[in-house]
């Protein structure tokens, strides 16, 4: 009970932190604002410079990474879960590459077809790079296999992705910019194309808890209650690859926030996968937003892509794992 | 493991009389054959020190030492990969799965960015950039994300889940950092480094053949020497230890002389992926049982396949030519595949 009073105390500092956040990213910019005038424009929102610098560009901005920080780290846990895998996370199992690949082909060669699909364009996407790996590293929980499965996916998807940027010439570097991961053209419009993907993936994941919890224990365990393995296996993955899709049109490829936030996530000792899943959410959410501010504000008035921040708090921990003796033990024997 | 493939006994002459045809066909072919069109007479009199000005020029200046590059990086990153499986027990290591490629590339992304701030900050095009230094910072790039994979493997003795492991780790964070720092200020110069990065070997010259070179001569050479220690370092450590060997002396020389040569590779041609992963298996399944050949032939091939690999890449794209990068991944995914899921 304790335990999940400070879980909840957690979630909700956690909030408040990218709340916060929110706020002060609303200040700063090319153009920063004076702090006095924000309520007046919050509240009163006109024509002037600042109602629209706030409220079409930055808070919709700051809300965008919040949400698709949510989607991706919860995405990650879904697929440690599933896999058993602690390197799991939308990049390494190829995900997002699928997602981002299945986008990029989509608007080269058929121009005609509108935006909105691209989620579900990003979902077919996903959802063939993580069968393919998951294919390549068999059953059974074997880290090396699968890392070097999703890497090897993610490498060739790479090598294509780079093709097709070089052969549409003028929109290469827009492209580019967009595969390497960011928020900067995000909007409410673009907000409200992403959220369901995340809301609905998040939203399984909450309403599949008890399957969750067997899963995290072994898939014998969950076989053992009585779950049937072909129904929830396909099901995990697919509420595991919806927030990616719903992410990867709008922000392209976020690397380590997916793989980073779990492992944090658990560091907390949430006391249940229902509070896992929260903490998890909450943190990737923070994360983002706090990446988000850095890439876009330490170099006026030029943008990081979010993916070089979050690659410098992501990649120490995902270093930090791959040192950690428990993991490989198993396989160096 | 790759030998179950093919059982079949071959004999050992054959075997290196039909590798050494396979050189000698795609050598040529790659020379005489391209967007351009020259006529074959032609072509002949220019190899033969005569033929027509465009003909001197399309031959000399643009194919051959393109055709040269190729030959020189393609063996560096397959006897870079033999070494790096052995030496990681892992038959998939390979250059660009152990972060060496990722090193390069963010070394080549940071210099290109630095030099062209401070002295051309106009300039994008590729003469305005000191393109010449790009092999050189490639491979102190490669050499150090080697040297910190190495680093942060060190203290688990080395074993080789954790240095595949370790390099994996390293080759994502450095990609992810490379990617930032193109995205977030290369610009107008982002197509310029994507051709970078695609792996190509388009507008090589003679200076980078000639950078290679030394890499190439300096790998084969030692290679004899570090027979015995590679055959060891196959064994277990204390297996290994219990021969004499120097275990961990022996992997840091052989991962030198690998970083070294897929390094000095990377930095000249971009990252060429799988060509280090997949040559030494083609040469496996190739001298099936002829273990000594086995150096000679993955030298061959890894020429071969990257000539060969080329010059498709060229024929099929026309002007806009498939970067040698691409090919070599789409060829390489399905055997790849194939390898995983044979491996125990």
């Amino acid at each position: 009970m304790r335990r999940s009073l400070t879980s909840g105390g957690l979630i909700a500092a956690l909030l408040l932190v990218s709340v916060l956040l929110g706020v002060w990213g609303l200040l700063l910019g090319s153009r920063p604002l004076r702090p006095e005038v924000l309520p007046a424009v919050l509240l009163h929102p006109d024509d002037s410079l600042e109602a629209v610098l706030v409220w079409t560009l930055r808070l919709p901005r700051s809300v965008s990474a919040f949400v698709g920080g949510a989607g991706l780290a919860v995405s990650g846990l879904l697929l440690q879960i599933l896999t058993r895998n602690p390197l799991a996370g939308p990049g390494l199992t190829g995900v997002t590459s699928g997602a981002v690949t299945a986008i990029l082909l989509c608007f080269l060669l058929l121009p005609g077809v509108s935006s909105a699909y691209y989620p579900g364009i990003g979902l077919a996407g996903g959802l063939a790079a993580a069968l393919t790996t998951a294919w390549i590293a068999g059953s059974g929980a074997r880290p090396m296999r699968l890392a070097l499965g999703g890497i090897s996916v993610a490498l060739f998807l790479g090598a294509v992705t780079t093709y097709l940027i070089l052969l549409s010439g003028p929109q290469a570097a827009s492209l580019f910019f967009w595969l390497s991961g960011g928020f900067q053209g995000a909007s409410w419009p673009k907000l409200l194309s992403m959220l369901p993907w995340v809301v609905i993936g998040t939203g399984g994941a909450l309403a599949c808890l008890r399957a969750i919890s067997l899963f995290s224990l072994s898939e014998q365990a969950a076989a053992g209650m009585g779950l049937s393995l072909a129904f929830w296996k396909p099901l995990l993955l697919l509420l595991a690859v919806l927030p990616v899709a719903g992410v990867a049109p709008v922000a392209g490829h976020v690397a380590f926030v997916g793989l980073a936030s779990p492992h944090i996530a658990r560091l907390l000792h949430p006391p249940g996968p229902g509070w896992l899943i929260g903490l998890t959410a909450a943190l990737g959410g923070t994360l983002v937003v706090a990446a988000d501010l850095v890439a876009r504000t330490v170099v006026l008035p030029r943008e990081l892509p979010v993916s070089i921040v979050a690659a410098l708090i992501g990649g120490p921990v995902f270093l930090h794992l791959v040192r950690n003796h428990r993991i490989t033990s198993k396989e160096e024997g | 493991m790759a030998a179950s493939l093919s059982a079949r006994p071959r004999s050992a002459g054959l075997l290196l009389a039909g590798c050494l045809l396979a050189v000698a066909l795609s050598l040529p072919l790659a020379v005489l054959l391209g967007v351009a069109d020259v006529p074959l007479a032609d072509s002949l009199a220019t190899l033969s020190g005569g033929g027509s000005a465009m003909a001197r020029s399309i031959l000399l200046e643009f194919r051959l030492p393109r055709v040269a590059t190729g030959v020189l990086a393609g063996i560096n990153l397959a006897v870079s990969g033999l070494l790096l499986q052995r030496i990681t027990r892992n038959p998939l290591a390979d250059p660009s799965i152990l972060g060496i490629s990722q090193g390069a590339t963010l070394a080549v992304a940071v210099f290109l960015l630095v030099t062209v701030y401070s002295h051309a900050p106009g300039g994008n095009t590729l003469p305005d950039l000191p393109v010449a230094w790009l092999p050189a910072v490639g491979l102190v790039g490669g050499l150090c994300a080697a040297g910190l994979v190495h680093l942060l493997a060190l203290r688990h003795e080395l074993g080789p889940i954790r240095v595949t492991l370790c390099g994996v780790a390293v080759g994502a964070l450095l990609h992810a950092l490379a990617m930032g720092v193109i995205a977030g200020w290369g610009s107008t110069r982002v197509e310029i480094l994507l051709e970078w990065l695609a792996g190509s070997l388009y507008a090589r010259s003679w200076d980078h053949a000639l950078f290679l070179a030394p890499f190439t001569m300096a790998g084969l050479a030692l290679l004899p020497v570090l027979l015995r220690p590679l055959d060891l370092l196959g064994l277990e450590a204390a297996a290994a230890r219990s021969f004499g060997l120097s275990y961990r002396r022996a992997f840091t020389a052989v991962l030198c002389l690998a970083s070294g040569l897929a390094a000095s590779a990377v930095g000249a041609v971009g990252p060429i992926a799988f060509v280090g992963l997949l040559v030494p298996h083609l040469a496996r399944f190739v001298v099936a049982g002829h273990r000594a050949l086995l150096v000679p032939v993955t030298v061959m091939l890894g020429a071969v396949v990257v000539t060969a690999g080329d010059l498709a890449g060229r024929l099929i794209g026309g002007a806009d030519e498939i970067p040698i990068g691409v090919v070599t991944a789409l060829l390489g995914v399905p055997v790849l595949i194939l390898l995983l899921r044979k491996t125990p």
